[in-house]
Protein backbone atom coordinates (compact mmCIF):
# COMPACT_ATOMS: atom_id res chain seq x y z
CA UNK A 1 0.00 0.00 0.00
CA UNK A 2 0.99 3.63 -0.86
CA UNK A 3 -0.14 5.16 1.90
CA UNK A 4 2.45 5.78 4.63
CA UNK A 5 1.07 7.45 8.06
CA UNK A 6 3.41 8.68 10.19
CA UNK A 7 5.11 6.99 12.46
CA UNK A 8 7.16 7.77 15.67
CA UNK A 9 6.90 10.09 19.06
CA UNK A 10 4.27 13.03 18.96
CA UNK A 11 6.65 15.86 20.22
CA UNK A 12 9.36 14.94 17.65
CA UNK A 13 6.68 14.75 15.03
CA UNK A 14 4.87 18.21 16.20
CA UNK A 15 8.60 19.73 16.07
CA UNK A 16 9.61 18.44 12.48
CA UNK A 17 6.02 20.04 11.53
CA UNK A 18 6.62 22.98 12.80
CA UNK A 19 10.15 23.52 11.20
CA UNK A 20 8.75 22.00 8.22
CA UNK A 21 6.67 24.62 7.35
CA UNK A 22 8.10 27.82 8.40
CA UNK A 23 10.97 26.59 6.02
CA UNK A 24 8.62 26.84 3.24
CA UNK A 25 5.94 29.80 3.92
CA UNK A 26 6.60 32.95 5.23
CA UNK A 27 5.05 32.04 8.66
CA UNK A 28 4.26 35.11 10.16
CA UNK A 29 3.39 33.31 13.91
CA UNK A 30 3.53 29.96 14.94
CA UNK A 31 2.65 28.26 18.57
CA UNK A 32 2.81 24.46 19.74
CA UNK A 33 -0.30 23.90 21.37
CA UNK A 34 -0.67 20.23 23.02
CA UNK A 35 -1.40 18.33 20.04
CA UNK A 36 -1.61 21.09 17.54
CA UNK A 37 0.50 23.15 15.57
CA UNK A 38 -0.42 26.36 14.59
CA UNK A 39 0.47 28.76 12.19
CA UNK A 40 0.01 32.40 10.46
CA UNK A 41 0.56 33.12 7.30
CA UNK A 42 -0.01 35.84 4.69
CA UNK A 43 -3.02 34.84 2.42
CA UNK A 44 -0.63 34.68 -0.40
CA UNK A 45 1.53 31.89 1.06
CA UNK A 46 -1.23 29.63 1.66
CA UNK A 47 -1.25 27.51 -1.10
CA UNK A 48 2.88 27.05 -0.61
CA UNK A 49 2.26 26.37 2.90
CA UNK A 50 -0.47 23.62 2.25
CA UNK A 51 2.03 22.15 -0.22
CA UNK A 52 4.58 21.90 2.17
CA UNK A 53 2.26 20.08 4.80
CA UNK A 54 1.25 17.40 2.23
CA UNK A 55 3.96 16.42 -0.17
CA UNK A 56 6.94 17.22 2.22
CA UNK A 57 5.69 16.48 5.64
CA UNK A 58 2.89 13.77 5.12
CA UNK A 59 0.09 15.24 6.52
CA UNK A 60 -2.93 14.08 4.59
CA UNK A 61 -5.65 14.52 5.82
CA UNK A 62 -7.96 18.39 5.08
CA UNK A 63 -10.46 18.53 7.91
CA UNK A 64 -11.90 21.61 7.35
CA UNK A 65 -11.67 25.23 6.26
CA UNK A 66 -13.74 27.85 8.41
CA UNK A 67 -14.54 31.54 7.63
CA UNK A 68 -14.94 34.29 10.23
CA UNK A 69 -16.35 37.74 9.17
CA UNK A 70 -14.62 39.89 11.49
CA UNK A 71 -16.34 42.78 9.66
CA UNK A 72 -13.84 43.84 7.14
CA UNK A 73 -11.71 41.46 7.18
CA UNK A 74 -12.03 37.48 6.50
CA UNK A 75 -10.04 34.81 8.90
CA UNK A 76 -9.47 31.88 7.61
CA UNK A 77 -8.83 28.38 9.15
CA UNK A 78 -7.25 25.37 7.49
CA UNK A 79 -7.24 22.51 9.99
CA UNK A 80 -5.15 19.51 8.98
CA UNK A 81 -4.83 16.25 10.47
CA UNK A 82 -2.12 13.99 10.49
CA UNK A 83 -4.38 11.28 11.03
CA UNK A 84 -2.09 10.05 14.37
CA UNK A 85 -2.51 12.35 17.02
CA UNK A 86 -1.05 15.68 15.49
CA UNK A 87 -2.88 18.55 14.41
CA UNK A 88 -1.84 21.35 12.18
CA UNK A 89 -3.81 25.12 11.76
CA UNK A 90 -2.32 27.06 9.02
CA UNK A 91 -4.65 30.82 9.77
CA UNK A 92 -5.14 33.77 7.59
CA UNK A 93 -6.67 37.01 7.10
CA UNK A 94 -8.02 38.38 4.20
CA UNK A 95 -8.73 41.93 3.94
CA UNK A 96 -11.38 43.66 2.03
CA UNK A 97 -15.46 43.50 1.22
CA UNK A 98 -14.84 41.32 -1.55
CA UNK A 99 -12.05 38.91 -0.36
CA UNK A 100 -9.85 36.57 -3.09
CA UNK A 101 -7.66 33.71 -2.15
CA UNK A 102 -6.02 30.87 -4.11
CA UNK A 103 -7.89 27.92 -4.33
CA UNK A 104 -6.61 24.54 -2.01
CA UNK A 105 -8.34 22.44 -4.24
CA UNK A 106 -4.63 21.58 -6.26
CA UNK A 107 -3.06 20.17 -3.05
CA UNK A 108 -6.33 18.92 -1.27
CA UNK A 109 -9.13 17.94 -4.12
CA UNK A 110 -11.07 17.61 -0.84
CA UNK A 111 -11.38 21.63 -0.51
CA UNK A 112 -13.58 21.32 -3.42
CA UNK A 113 -16.72 21.38 -1.53
CA UNK A 114 -15.72 23.54 1.79
CA UNK A 115 -14.57 25.95 -0.60
CA UNK A 116 -18.00 25.81 -2.44
CA UNK A 117 -19.55 26.38 0.95
CA UNK A 118 -17.48 29.04 1.80
CA UNK A 119 -18.46 31.19 -1.38
CA UNK A 120 -21.98 30.59 -0.49
CA UNK A 121 -21.87 31.54 2.85
CA UNK A 122 -19.17 34.22 2.69
CA UNK A 123 -18.50 35.80 -1.06
CA UNK A 124 -15.37 34.40 -0.47
CA UNK A 125 -13.81 33.72 -4.05
CA UNK A 126 -11.03 30.99 -4.62
CA UNK A 127 -9.26 32.00 -7.88
CA UNK A 128 -8.20 29.08 -9.51
CA UNK A 129 -11.66 26.96 -8.54
CA UNK A 130 -12.69 24.26 -10.86
CA UNK A 131 -15.93 24.56 -10.16
CA UNK A 132 -17.32 27.01 -8.10
CA UNK A 133 -20.99 26.87 -7.56
CA UNK A 134 -23.00 27.41 -4.65
CA UNK A 135 -24.03 24.35 -2.50
CA UNK A 136 -26.97 25.35 -0.69
CA UNK A 137 -28.66 29.17 -1.70
CA UNK A 138 -30.43 29.34 -5.21
CA UNK A 139 -27.34 30.06 -7.72
CA UNK A 140 -29.07 32.08 -9.81
CA UNK A 141 -31.49 34.84 -7.86
CA UNK A 142 -30.09 34.86 -4.60
CA UNK A 143 -27.85 38.15 -4.31
CA UNK A 144 -26.69 37.04 -0.44
CA UNK A 145 -24.22 35.56 1.43
CA UNK A 146 -26.01 34.11 4.27
CA UNK A 147 -23.04 34.34 7.43
CA UNK A 148 -22.28 37.15 6.47
CA UNK A 149 -22.72 39.48 9.96
CA UNK A 150 -23.83 42.35 7.61
CA UNK A 151 -26.72 39.59 6.69
CA UNK A 152 -29.50 41.00 9.52
CA UNK A 153 -32.31 38.25 10.48
CA UNK A 154 -35.21 39.29 11.55
CA UNK A 155 -35.52 37.46 14.70
CA UNK A 156 -32.20 38.87 15.84
CA UNK A 157 -31.91 38.76 20.05
CA UNK A 158 -29.67 40.16 22.44
CA UNK A 159 -29.15 39.00 25.65
CA UNK A 160 -27.84 41.81 27.20
CA UNK A 161 -30.22 42.94 30.14
CA UNK A 162 -30.47 39.43 31.27
CA UNK A 163 -28.71 38.31 34.53
CA UNK B 1 -12.46 0.96 -36.41
CA UNK B 2 -11.12 2.36 -33.05
CA UNK B 3 -8.06 3.17 -32.69
CA UNK B 4 -6.14 1.67 -30.18
CA UNK B 5 -6.12 4.81 -28.81
CA UNK B 6 -9.24 5.36 -28.63
CA UNK B 7 -9.76 1.76 -26.72
CA UNK B 8 -6.96 3.04 -24.24
CA UNK B 9 -8.76 6.55 -23.18
CA UNK B 10 -11.86 4.71 -22.12
CA UNK B 11 -10.01 3.40 -18.99
CA UNK B 12 -10.24 7.31 -18.11
CA UNK B 13 -13.40 5.73 -16.39
CA UNK B 14 -12.76 3.61 -13.10
CA UNK B 15 -16.41 1.96 -12.55
CA UNK B 16 -17.50 -1.50 -13.86
CA UNK B 17 -18.95 -0.30 -17.16
CA UNK B 18 -14.67 0.71 -18.19
CA UNK B 19 -15.28 -1.73 -21.35
CA UNK B 20 -17.70 0.61 -23.06
CA UNK B 21 -16.94 3.70 -25.16
CA UNK B 22 -17.39 6.07 -22.81
CA UNK B 23 -14.54 8.66 -23.53
CA UNK B 24 -15.43 12.00 -24.44
CA UNK B 25 -13.70 11.98 -27.83
CA UNK B 26 -15.10 8.82 -29.15
CA UNK B 27 -18.69 9.75 -28.34
CA UNK B 28 -17.57 12.76 -30.36
CA UNK B 29 -16.18 10.72 -33.36
CA UNK B 30 -18.79 8.51 -33.41
CA UNK B 31 -21.77 10.64 -32.40
CA UNK B 32 -22.94 8.72 -30.05
CA UNK B 33 -25.07 11.01 -27.91
CA UNK B 34 -25.57 11.41 -24.25
CA UNK B 35 -28.94 11.43 -22.23
CA UNK B 36 -29.25 14.00 -19.27
CA UNK B 37 -31.21 11.81 -16.40
CA UNK B 38 -32.73 13.74 -13.21
CA UNK B 39 -32.49 11.96 -10.39
CA UNK B 40 -34.19 12.93 -7.32
CA UNK B 41 -34.56 14.72 -5.08
CA UNK B 42 -38.20 12.98 -3.88
CA UNK B 43 -36.22 9.27 -5.07
CA UNK B 44 -37.92 6.86 -2.64
CA UNK B 45 -34.51 5.18 -2.27
CA UNK B 46 -32.32 8.24 -1.83
CA UNK B 47 -31.14 8.78 1.40
CA UNK B 48 -33.02 12.05 2.04
CA UNK B 49 -33.63 14.97 -0.17
CA UNK B 50 -30.44 14.55 -2.62
CA UNK B 51 -31.14 15.40 -6.43
CA UNK B 52 -28.38 13.88 -8.93
CA UNK B 53 -27.89 15.17 -12.27
CA UNK B 54 -26.43 12.26 -14.24
CA UNK B 55 -25.29 12.07 -17.58
CA UNK B 56 -25.82 9.29 -19.46
CA UNK B 57 -24.79 6.62 -22.44
CA UNK B 58 -26.55 4.04 -22.25
CA UNK B 59 -26.68 2.28 -19.28
CA UNK B 60 -23.42 4.13 -18.29
CA UNK B 61 -22.74 6.90 -16.14
CA UNK B 62 -20.37 9.08 -17.40
CA UNK B 63 -21.03 12.16 -15.18
CA UNK B 64 -23.17 13.14 -12.13
CA UNK B 65 -23.77 16.28 -10.44
CA UNK B 66 -24.84 16.14 -6.56
CA UNK B 67 -27.26 18.99 -5.93
CA UNK B 68 -27.98 19.67 -2.64
CA UNK B 69 -29.95 22.31 0.15
CA UNK B 70 -33.05 20.77 0.19
CA UNK B 71 -32.93 20.70 3.41
CA UNK B 72 -30.56 23.58 4.18
CA UNK B 73 -31.82 25.70 7.19
CA UNK B 74 -28.33 27.84 7.70
CA UNK B 75 -28.05 26.02 11.44
CA UNK B 76 -25.08 28.03 11.51
CA UNK B 77 -26.22 31.13 11.36
CA UNK B 78 -29.39 30.52 13.63
CA UNK B 79 -26.50 28.76 16.63
CA UNK B 80 -25.11 33.05 15.99
CA UNK B 81 -28.30 33.94 17.35
CA UNK B 82 -28.92 31.94 20.74
CA UNK B 83 -27.16 30.88 23.99
CA UNK B 84 -24.68 28.33 24.13
CA UNK B 85 -26.58 26.23 25.79
CA UNK B 86 -29.54 26.59 23.56
CA UNK B 87 -27.42 25.99 20.43
CA UNK B 88 -27.33 21.80 21.80
CA UNK B 89 -31.03 20.99 20.61
CA UNK B 90 -30.41 22.56 17.31
CA UNK B 91 -27.41 19.83 16.49
CA UNK B 92 -29.48 16.91 17.18
CA UNK B 93 -31.32 17.86 13.62
CA UNK B 94 -27.68 17.79 12.12
CA UNK B 95 -27.58 14.19 11.22
CA UNK B 96 -30.44 12.86 12.86
CA UNK B 97 -29.66 9.08 12.74
CA UNK B 98 -26.42 10.08 15.39
CA UNK B 99 -28.12 12.93 17.32
CA UNK B 100 -25.76 11.86 20.48
CA UNK B 101 -22.56 12.43 18.12
CA UNK B 102 -23.75 15.53 17.21
CA UNK B 103 -24.56 17.41 20.54
CA UNK B 104 -21.41 15.96 21.75
CA UNK B 105 -19.10 17.49 19.26
CA UNK B 106 -20.59 20.98 19.56
CA UNK B 107 -20.35 20.31 23.57
CA UNK B 108 -16.64 18.99 23.14
CA UNK B 109 -16.21 22.79 21.17
CA UNK B 110 -17.74 24.71 23.98
CA UNK B 111 -15.94 22.80 26.84
CA UNK B 112 -12.34 23.09 24.83
CA UNK B 113 -13.16 26.87 25.71
CA UNK B 114 -14.45 26.96 29.04
CA UNK B 115 -11.43 25.24 31.06
CA UNK B 116 -14.11 22.55 33.16
CA UNK B 117 -13.68 19.27 34.39
CA UNK B 118 -16.39 16.51 33.40
CA UNK B 119 -16.93 14.39 36.05
CA UNK B 120 -16.05 10.95 34.98
CA UNK B 121 -19.12 9.36 35.21
CA UNK B 122 -20.62 12.20 33.06
CA UNK B 123 -17.66 11.01 30.37
CA UNK B 124 -18.43 7.57 31.10
CA UNK B 125 -22.17 8.11 30.21
CA UNK B 126 -21.73 9.79 27.28
CA UNK B 127 -19.47 6.89 25.75
CA UNK B 128 -22.41 4.74 26.64
CA UNK B 129 -25.12 6.70 24.97
CA UNK B 130 -22.93 7.33 21.60
CA UNK B 131 -21.90 3.70 21.32
CA UNK B 132 -25.65 2.64 21.77
CA UNK B 133 -26.43 5.62 19.23
CA UNK B 134 -23.68 3.90 16.53
CA UNK B 135 -25.36 0.42 16.71
CA UNK B 136 -28.84 2.23 16.43
CA UNK B 137 -27.23 4.14 13.65
CA UNK B 138 -25.01 1.15 11.97
CA UNK B 139 -28.03 -1.14 11.96
CA UNK B 140 -30.36 0.90 9.95
CA UNK B 141 -27.38 2.04 7.04
CA UNK B 142 -27.12 -1.89 6.43
CA UNK B 143 -30.88 -2.34 6.19
CA UNK B 144 -31.01 0.50 3.69
CA UNK B 145 -28.09 -1.21 1.68
CA UNK B 146 -30.10 -4.14 1.64
CA UNK B 147 -33.63 -2.35 0.70
CA UNK B 148 -31.80 -0.76 -2.06
CA UNK B 149 -30.35 -3.90 -3.19
CA UNK B 150 -34.26 -5.41 -2.81
CA UNK B 151 -34.17 -7.54 0.13
CA UNK B 152 -36.98 -6.35 2.39
CA UNK B 153 -36.17 -8.74 5.38
CA UNK B 154 -32.69 -6.55 7.26
CA UNK B 155 -34.36 -3.07 7.11
CA UNK B 156 -37.04 -5.07 9.65
CA UNK B 157 -34.26 -6.75 11.71
CA UNK B 158 -32.44 -3.68 11.59
CA UNK B 159 -35.50 -1.41 13.23
CA UNK B 160 -36.43 -3.42 15.33
CA UNK B 161 -33.09 -3.11 16.97
CA UNK B 162 -33.09 0.46 16.67
CA UNK B 163 -36.48 0.50 18.21
CA UNK B 164 -35.33 -1.27 21.45
CA UNK B 165 -32.58 1.27 21.49
CA UNK B 166 -34.62 4.08 21.28
CA UNK B 167 -36.68 2.58 23.92
CA UNK B 168 -33.60 2.85 26.51
CA UNK B 169 -32.90 6.40 25.22
CA UNK B 170 -36.29 7.37 25.74
CA UNK B 171 -36.16 6.24 29.60
CA UNK B 172 -32.46 7.77 29.84
CA UNK B 173 -33.42 10.92 28.29
CA UNK B 174 -37.34 11.07 27.83
CA UNK B 175 -37.40 11.21 24.06
CA UNK B 176 -36.48 8.64 21.25
CA UNK B 177 -34.91 11.03 18.76
CA UNK B 178 -33.68 14.61 19.75
CA UNK B 179 -32.61 14.21 22.94
CA UNK B 180 -30.99 17.31 24.34
CA UNK B 181 -29.29 14.98 26.60
CA UNK B 182 -24.96 15.87 26.51
CA UNK B 183 -25.27 19.22 28.11
CA UNK B 184 -22.50 21.77 28.44
CA UNK B 185 -20.55 19.86 31.68
CA UNK B 186 -21.30 17.08 31.59
CA UNK B 187 -25.15 14.94 30.83
CA UNK B 188 -28.65 16.26 31.66
CA UNK B 189 -29.57 13.18 34.19
CA UNK B 190 -27.93 9.92 35.86
CA UNK B 191 -29.28 7.05 34.35
CA UNK B 192 -32.40 5.25 36.08
CA UNK B 193 -31.69 2.78 38.90
CA UNK B 194 -32.43 -0.06 36.69
CA UNK B 195 -31.12 1.20 33.03
CA UNK B 196 -27.56 -0.37 33.58
CA UNK B 197 -28.82 -3.91 34.04
CA UNK B 198 -31.76 -3.69 30.95
CA UNK B 199 -28.93 -1.95 28.54
CA UNK B 200 -26.62 -5.23 29.48
CA UNK B 201 -29.75 -7.54 28.69
CA UNK B 202 -30.46 -6.03 25.88
CA UNK B 203 -26.38 -6.14 24.32
CA UNK B 204 -26.61 -9.81 25.43
CA UNK B 205 -29.65 -10.38 23.31
CA UNK B 206 -28.17 -8.62 20.52
CA UNK B 207 -25.00 -10.13 20.58
CA UNK B 208 -26.42 -13.85 20.75
CA UNK B 209 -28.73 -12.93 17.82
CA UNK B 210 -26.51 -10.62 15.61
CA UNK B 211 -24.92 -13.78 13.74
CA UNK B 212 -28.56 -15.03 12.53
CA UNK B 213 -29.96 -11.63 11.99
CA UNK B 214 -27.32 -9.30 10.12
CA UNK B 215 -24.61 -11.95 9.37
CA UNK B 216 -25.70 -14.78 7.92
CA UNK B 217 -28.85 -13.55 6.53
CA UNK B 218 -26.92 -11.21 4.30
CA UNK B 219 -23.10 -12.26 3.77
CA UNK B 220 -23.00 -15.07 0.94
CA UNK B 221 -25.87 -14.19 -0.57
CA UNK B 222 -25.55 -14.30 -4.06
CA UNK B 223 -27.71 -11.19 -5.38
CA UNK B 224 -25.81 -9.41 -2.27
CA UNK B 225 -22.20 -10.15 -3.70
CA UNK B 226 -23.31 -9.66 -7.81
CA UNK B 227 -24.20 -6.11 -6.65
CA UNK B 228 -21.45 -5.21 -4.31
CA UNK B 229 -18.76 -6.79 -4.73
CA UNK B 230 -16.39 -4.43 -6.91
CA UNK B 231 -19.04 -1.55 -7.00
CA UNK B 232 -17.58 1.74 -6.05
CA UNK B 233 -14.27 0.33 -5.60
CA UNK B 234 -11.67 3.02 -4.28
CA UNK B 235 -8.23 3.05 -3.49
CA UNK B 236 -6.88 4.12 -0.31
CA UNK B 237 -5.12 7.54 -1.67
CA UNK B 238 -8.24 8.69 -3.61
CA UNK B 239 -10.50 8.33 -0.32
CA UNK B 240 -7.55 9.89 1.18
CA UNK B 241 -7.29 12.81 -1.06
CA UNK B 242 -11.51 12.95 -1.18
CA UNK B 243 -11.15 13.50 2.79
CA UNK B 244 -13.24 11.04 3.35
CA UNK B 245 -13.38 9.60 7.26
CA UNK B 246 -15.39 6.93 9.11
CA UNK B 247 -16.14 3.36 7.41
CA UNK B 248 -15.62 4.05 3.74
CA UNK B 249 -11.97 5.16 4.76
CA UNK B 250 -11.79 2.52 6.98
CA UNK B 251 -13.12 0.15 4.06
CA UNK B 252 -10.09 0.65 1.96
CA UNK B 253 -7.74 -0.53 4.53
CA UNK B 254 -6.73 3.01 6.13
CA UNK B 255 -6.51 2.50 10.02
CA UNK B 256 -7.63 5.28 11.40
CA UNK B 257 -10.55 6.02 14.26
CA UNK B 258 -10.61 9.08 15.83
CA UNK B 259 -11.69 7.67 18.88
CA UNK B 260 -8.13 6.22 19.18
CA UNK B 261 -5.85 8.36 17.52
CA UNK B 262 -7.59 11.35 18.97
CA UNK B 263 -8.93 10.22 21.77
CA UNK B 264 -11.46 12.35 23.62
CA UNK B 265 -13.83 11.84 26.84
CA UNK B 266 -13.82 8.28 28.50
CA UNK B 267 -12.72 6.44 25.01
CA UNK B 268 -8.78 5.68 26.30
CA UNK B 269 -9.89 3.98 29.08
CA UNK B 270 -11.76 1.31 27.10
CA UNK B 271 -10.16 -1.17 25.07
CA UNK B 272 -11.45 -2.05 20.93
CA UNK B 273 -9.87 -2.30 17.60
CA UNK B 274 -9.87 -0.61 14.42
CA UNK B 275 -11.75 -2.46 12.05
CA UNK B 276 -10.50 -2.32 8.55
CA UNK B 277 -10.96 -3.70 5.25
CA UNK B 278 -9.08 -4.79 2.24
CA UNK B 279 -11.91 -4.49 -0.04
CA UNK B 280 -12.58 -0.32 -0.90
CA UNK B 281 -16.17 -1.33 -2.09
CA UNK B 282 -19.54 -1.48 -0.94
CA UNK B 283 -18.64 -4.90 0.11
CA UNK B 284 -16.42 -4.06 2.48
CA UNK B 285 -17.88 -0.64 3.87
CA UNK B 286 -20.71 -3.38 5.06
CA UNK B 287 -18.22 -5.86 6.99
CA UNK B 288 -16.63 -2.69 8.52
CA UNK B 289 -19.98 -1.77 9.79
CA UNK B 290 -20.96 -5.26 10.88
CA UNK B 291 -17.67 -5.73 13.25
CA UNK B 292 -18.00 -1.72 14.16
CA UNK B 293 -21.20 -2.99 15.86
CA UNK B 294 -19.36 -5.90 17.64
CA UNK B 295 -16.83 -3.20 18.69
CA UNK B 296 -19.50 -1.07 20.03
CA UNK B 297 -21.01 -3.86 22.07
CA UNK B 298 -17.85 -4.67 23.73
CA UNK B 299 -16.95 -1.17 24.74
CA UNK B 300 -20.58 -0.74 26.43
CA UNK B 301 -19.90 -3.95 28.21
CA UNK B 302 -16.55 -2.22 29.77
CA UNK B 303 -18.11 1.19 30.03
CA UNK B 304 -20.87 -0.78 32.45
CA UNK B 305 -19.11 -2.91 33.90
CA UNK B 306 -16.59 -0.39 34.98
CA UNK B 307 -19.19 2.67 35.33
CA UNK B 308 -18.26 5.76 38.03
CA UNK B 309 -19.82 6.93 40.76
CA UNK B 310 -20.18 10.38 41.65
CA UNK B 311 -21.89 13.59 39.91
CA UNK B 312 -22.53 14.13 36.19
CA UNK B 313 -22.96 17.59 36.18
CA UNK B 314 -20.28 19.69 36.99
CA UNK B 315 -20.58 23.12 38.38
CA UNK B 316 -20.43 25.78 35.20
CA UNK B 317 -22.18 28.80 37.09
CA UNK B 318 -25.68 29.92 35.36
CA UNK B 319 -24.56 31.87 32.71
CA UNK B 320 -22.16 30.57 29.73
CA UNK B 321 -19.81 33.14 28.64
CA UNK B 322 -16.18 31.69 27.42
CA UNK B 323 -13.68 34.08 27.24
CA UNK B 324 -12.80 35.41 23.57
CA UNK B 325 -10.96 32.68 21.01
CA UNK B 326 -12.00 29.46 19.81
CA UNK B 327 -12.80 26.01 20.71
CA UNK B 328 -12.59 22.60 18.42
CA UNK B 329 -14.60 19.77 19.19
CA UNK B 330 -14.06 16.40 17.16
CA UNK B 331 -16.13 12.89 17.67
CA UNK B 332 -16.12 10.13 15.24
CA UNK B 333 -19.69 9.63 14.39
CA UNK B 334 -20.96 6.52 12.86
CA UNK B 335 -20.34 8.29 9.59
CA UNK B 336 -16.86 9.83 10.20
CA UNK B 337 -14.98 12.58 11.91
CA UNK B 338 -17.94 15.07 12.81
CA UNK B 339 -15.83 18.13 13.64
CA UNK B 340 -17.27 21.76 15.03
CA UNK B 341 -15.22 25.12 15.49
CA UNK B 342 -16.62 27.74 17.72
CA UNK B 343 -16.07 30.95 17.87
CA UNK B 344 -16.09 33.56 21.19
CA UNK B 345 -16.36 36.69 21.20
CA UNK B 346 -17.07 37.06 25.19
CA UNK B 347 -20.77 37.33 24.47
CA UNK B 348 -23.57 34.81 25.85
CA UNK B 349 -23.89 33.83 22.08
CA UNK B 350 -21.09 31.91 19.84
CA UNK B 351 -19.93 34.76 17.65
CA UNK B 352 -19.16 32.05 14.89
CA UNK B 353 -19.90 27.82 14.79
CA UNK B 354 -19.05 25.77 11.58
CA UNK B 355 -20.04 22.09 11.46
CA UNK B 356 -17.48 19.76 9.35
CA UNK B 357 -20.25 17.46 9.09
CA UNK B 358 -18.72 13.88 7.28
CA UNK B 359 -21.97 13.30 5.21
CA UNK B 360 -21.20 16.75 3.46
CA UNK B 361 -17.37 15.31 2.75
CA UNK B 362 -17.93 11.82 1.95
CA UNK B 363 -20.54 13.19 -0.79
CA UNK B 364 -17.71 14.63 -2.72
CA UNK B 365 -17.08 11.18 -3.62
CA UNK B 366 -20.38 10.25 -5.59
CA UNK B 367 -18.75 13.01 -8.60
CA UNK B 368 -15.66 11.12 -8.83
CA UNK B 369 -16.96 7.56 -8.50
CA UNK B 370 -20.25 7.34 -10.43
CA UNK B 371 -19.09 8.44 -13.76
CA UNK B 372 -17.88 4.62 -15.10
CA UNK B 373 -20.67 2.71 -13.02
CA UNK B 374 -24.11 1.41 -14.45
CA UNK B 375 -27.34 3.15 -13.15
CA UNK B 376 -28.02 0.72 -10.60
CA UNK B 377 -24.73 1.06 -9.01
CA UNK B 378 -25.45 4.07 -7.53
CA UNK B 379 -27.87 3.19 -5.17
CA UNK B 380 -25.14 0.56 -3.50
CA UNK B 381 -23.09 3.75 -3.36
CA UNK B 382 -25.19 5.78 -1.93
CA UNK B 383 -25.01 2.62 0.82
CA UNK B 384 -21.49 2.66 1.22
CA UNK B 385 -21.40 6.40 1.69
CA UNK B 386 -24.55 6.33 3.78
CA UNK B 387 -25.16 10.21 3.69
CA UNK B 388 -28.20 11.76 6.19
CA UNK B 389 -29.93 14.87 4.50
CA UNK B 390 -29.65 16.45 7.56
CA UNK B 391 -26.13 16.72 8.00
CA UNK B 392 -24.80 17.33 4.34
CA UNK B 393 -27.52 20.28 4.14
CA UNK B 394 -27.15 21.54 7.98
Amino acid sequence: MAIRLPEGDLETRLERYQEGLRAHGNIEEYETKGNTVQVTTAPGEVPAVLAAAREELNILHLSFITVVDRQGSFELTYELLDLRGGRVRVKTTVEGEEPVISTATHVYPTANWHEREAYDMFGMAFAGHPDLRRPYMWQDHFDHHPLLKSFEISTKRTFEGLR
Amino acid sequence: MLSEEHVKGETALSGRASARLTAPDVRTEFGLETLDMNMGPQHPAMHGLLRLVLELDGETVVRCDPIMGYLHRCQEKIAENRMYPAVIPLTDRLDYFANMHMEHGYVLAVEDMLDVEIPPRAEAIRVLMCELMRIASHTPSIGFLMLELGAFTPILYSFRERERIQTIFEAVTGARMMFHYIRLGGVKADLPPDIPEKIWEYIEDLESNFQRDFVDLIEGNEIFIARTRGVGRITPEKALEMGLTGPPLRCTGVDMDLRRDYPYSWYPNVDFDVITDEGGDVEASYRVRIKEILQSIRIIKQVLENLPEGEVMADMGRRIRPAEGEGFGRVESPRGEFAVHVVSDGSDTPYRVHYRDPSFVNMQLLQEIIPGHYLPDIMPIMGLIDPVSGGWDK
